[in-house]
């Protein structure tokens, strides 16, 4: 399967992009991607962030259903 | 019945401009039945950090979710308070120090209702609009913010 990633904040600086093409050789778990992510971006493990299946923020155990836009967002700063 | 109201454009690029603020003001004259306005601006602190005075706050923004989460805000508000109208603006891209970056603006025909849903709408924004935002510090130096 393959999805759409999108990078903000600081994850954009420590990912070096803002978005990209994800592809896994099975389904994915929201937990699992996150566990595939950290281990290609490590220095995102000691950052906050949630991360939301089109635009709504999931908990680890949701399946990723394609088509999805995954986004990794850090804290909120607005205002 | 529910009443419908349409997505509307909250970011603009850079400070708002107090002009742009006193015109919404005058632009509310017409409706009568308005006995209140409650206003609220998100203004650029000067922060002291280890590297120096902040200087500005560059935001960005999922652009897409958040003003669904913007109209989710309006919506719950517009359910919650008894509202004329409102308004909400949000700065993308940098806003310097002292400059107003957030411009809450709610109208009703009486004050209780004016002041409790702007500081509902305010809170509702710091927490769950993914807007993030970049503090530039001293000469070259940069904090990314958290809203607590």
């Amino acid at each position: 399967m393959s999805f759409q990633v999108k990078y903000f904040g600081m994850l954009a600086e420590i990912a070096g992009l803002s978005d990209e093409v994800w592809n896994a050789a099975g389904g994915l778990t929201v937990g699992q991607f996150r566990a595939q992510m950290l281990d290609k971006y490590p220095a995102m493990r000691d950052k906050k962030f949630k991360i939301a299946v089109n635009q709504k923020i999931s908990e680890d155990f949701v399946l990723i259903e394609t088509p999805a836009e995954i986004a990794l967002l850090p804290p909120f700063a607005g205002g | 019945m529910e009443k419908a109201h349409k997505p509307k454009k909250v970011f603009v690029q850079g400070p708002i401009s107090p002009d742009f603020v006193a015109k919404s003001i005058a632009s509310h004259q017409s409706k009568t039945g308005i006995g209140a306005h409650a206003i609220f601006l998100g203004q650029i602190r000067a922060d002291q950090k280890e590297g120096g005075l902040v200087t500005g706050i560059d935001y960005t923004a999922y652009e897409e979710m958040a003003e669904q989460a913007f109209h989710n805000i309006r919506e719950a508000a517009f359910a919650k308070f008894e509202l004329t109208c409102m308004h909400i603006y949000h700065s993308l891209g940098l806003v310097p120090t002292g400059e107003i970056s957030l411009f809450v603006f709610v109208s009703s025909p009486h004050r209780r209702a004016a002041f409790e849903a702007s500081e509902y709408i305010v809170e509702e924004i710091k927490a769950n609009v993914p807007i993030f935002g970049k503090e530039l510090v001293g000469d070259a130096g940069f904090i990314w913010k958290e809203n607590t």
